[in-house]
């Protein structure tokens, strides 16, 4: 922790200086860093990868969030998937900005919280968003898990991609953005792959599992296609907290109980 | 499971981006490659900086107020207002407390929509409401059909989900980001920014020596980023968007404490700095 002194210098940058001043930036830098929930764990279901394939692949993962909220508290992030790329595609060839593009995916991502929402209802898990994440302590202290929307509230504000209009901020982010502000103990994506590959093995029969990897190792083989939102790498590069992010298969349902206890069972991405 | 299998496929929504993961730039491309279109062309953001204008209170607030007044039926506004020196007094409390960036923002951004309520109040009789960023992102259409300008918080509502910023803790979107996304996504006619000072110059003028400090009248964006100033009127992170922008290509920063000079802005006038998109 800081020192009294130390505060009070801080203090008078803020007062006088401008917030681009690189002696303040500095100086903010060294402020102590405060978990808020270190205990939760924030899994991210897979939006195309998951919910969209049904019963099959939903029911066995609502069975072991319900087993595993027992001894983890879990912050449930869903993803968008094939609804919002029909809008998306939609909303583009009719020439929508980004912004209005980024509804889509918060409504999207929203059906598919309330989905899980109504199947793990009897479990006593809520769904929560936007002010509502006041009272998530609490639901985690009673019942172990909440579901969420994963997708940034940027609306109108979101960033523009440098080609195209697809919002490039989307639940992948906007679940690790969560995991990070409140200082959770573990991240991890539930996709239907085993992890990251060198290529999307979906259509490429040559690509490869990557079983660990660092974000600028990543960053630098420029890949493709991607597991994960590519914008997600950069912003892991400054985390505080979620320094390392598993990406594993919600096919093999077991493999999220081991996630949550620590194992390594499908890529690990580390910011270091 | 595999992509073949036909419980899936049938669970599908036909459309151009069906089953991408949307980060393969080259199958991404020819489904969202078309021109973006301008929502509101006839839109006008004027940014009004917090500490530069409203902690000066009543000296600078009140002839800024008569001078937007005047143009009301000219132009269609919104007025973005910053947070000024309560949030640089909240981030003490919360850095010095551990919290996290996301929720210095969260904080910040309070500020900033209270001096958007003052302003707000300040031009009621003319029909001005403050509107909330749900409003702002969803009713701004209706709300200048009715009346002439709108006043709402520039800090755009990235709150808890605000990014780690590179170096520090200081969230990085803030008033001058948030105004010029908006400007961006609704297609603008224009964004300007009322600070205190005329633009930008080579160093602080309110610092530096006489003569020191040299005055830029126009710049582009990467360019002026290049230069590595010491200080700035404007957020760099503007400057590092404009580059992406579809319909912003040209913000102007102006001296607000000098009357004349936003409405002249308004009109398409050269009164400040004007940052331009060179990348």
């Amino acid at each position: 922790m800081v020192d009294q002194g130390d505060a009070g210098a801080l203090h008078s940058l803020l007062m006088s200086r401008s917030l681009t001043d690189a002696e303040l930036l500095e100086a903010s830098d060294a402020a102590p860093d405060y978990a808020i929930l270190p205990d939760a764990n924030v899994l991210k279901i897979g939006g195309q990868s998951v919910i969209d394939r049904g019963r099959v692949a939903v029911y066995p993962i609502v069975e072991e969030l319900v087993k595993a909220k027992g001894d983890h508290q879990i912050m449930i992030g869903t993803g968008a998937g094939t609804r919002a790329r029909h809008l998306y595609a939609l909303a583009a060839e009719l020439g929508l900005p980004t912004g209005a593009l980024n509804d889509i995916g918060t409504a999207v991502a929203g059906q598919n919280a309330k989905i899980l929402g109504h199947l793990l209802a009897r479990h006593g898990v809520p769904v929560v968003g936007g002010s509502g994440f006041g009272v998530i302590p609490l639901y985690l202290a009673e019942c172990g898990a909440v579901v969420f929307p994963g997708m940034p509230p940027y609306d109108m504000w979101q960033h523009v991609p440098s080609e195209g209009v697809i919002p490039p901020y989307r639940t992948d982010a906007g679940c690790w953005l969560v995991a990070e502000v409140y200082g959770a103990r573990s991240m991890t994506f539930v996709k239907d792959e085993d992890g990251l590959y060198t290529a999307n093995p979906k259509t490429d029969p040559d690509a490869t599992l990557i079983e660990s990897i660092t974000v600028d190792e990543l960053i630098a083989m420029d890949l493709p296609d991607l597991v994960i939102e590519r914008p997600l790498l950069q912003l892991m590069r400054h985390a505080r907290h979620v320094r390392t992010i598993q990406v594993i298969n919600g096919l093999k349902p077991e493999l999220i109980t081991r996630a949550l206890a620590g194992e390594h069972v499908g890529t690990i991405i580390s910011a270091a | 499971m595999t992509d073949t299998d036909p419980s899936f496929a049938s669970k599908d929504v036909p459309s151009t981006l069906m089953r991408q993961t949307l980060l393969d730039r080259e199958l991404v491309r020819p489904a969202t490659d078309r021109p973006v279109i301008r929502l509101l062309p006839w839109l006008h953001v004027v940014t009004i900086g917090g500490r530069s204008i409203m902690d000066r209170g009543r000296d600078a607030v009140l002839p800024l107020v008569d001078e937007l007044r005047a143009a009301f039926g000219e132009y269609r506004m919104l007025i973005a207002t910053g947070p000024g020196i309560r949030a640089r007094h909240v981030f003490g409390v919360a850095l010095d407390l551990g919290l996290p960036t996301g929720v210095l923002a969260s904080l910040a951004s309070t500020e900033a929509e209270q001096n958007g309520h003052i302003l707000a109040a300040l031009l009621a009789e003319e029909g001005v409401s403050y509107l909330p960023h749900t409003s702002v992102g969803h009713q701004l259409a209706v709300h200048l059909s009715a009346s002439p300008a709108a006043v709402s918080n520039g800090f755009p509502p990235y709150e808890l989900f605000e990014f780690p910023p590179v170096i520090g803790k200081i969230p990085p979107h803030r008033t001058d980001t948030g105004a010029f996304l908006l400007a961006d996504a609704y297609g603008a006619a224009r964004a300007i920014y009322v600070k205190d000072v005329d633009g930008v110059y080579t160093c602080d003028p309110a610092t530096a020596g006489d003569g020191e400090a040299e005055f830029i009248p126009r710049v582009g964006a990467a360019e002026l980023l290049a230069m590595d100033l010491p200080s700035l009127p404007i957020d760099r992170l503007v400057l590092e968007l404009m580059g992406s922008a579809k319909h912003q290509k040209e913000i102007q920063i102006v001296d607000g404490l000098k009357p004349g000079n936003v409405t002249k802005a308004l009109r398409g006038e050269h009164v400040g700095t004007i940052v331009y998109a060179d990348a």
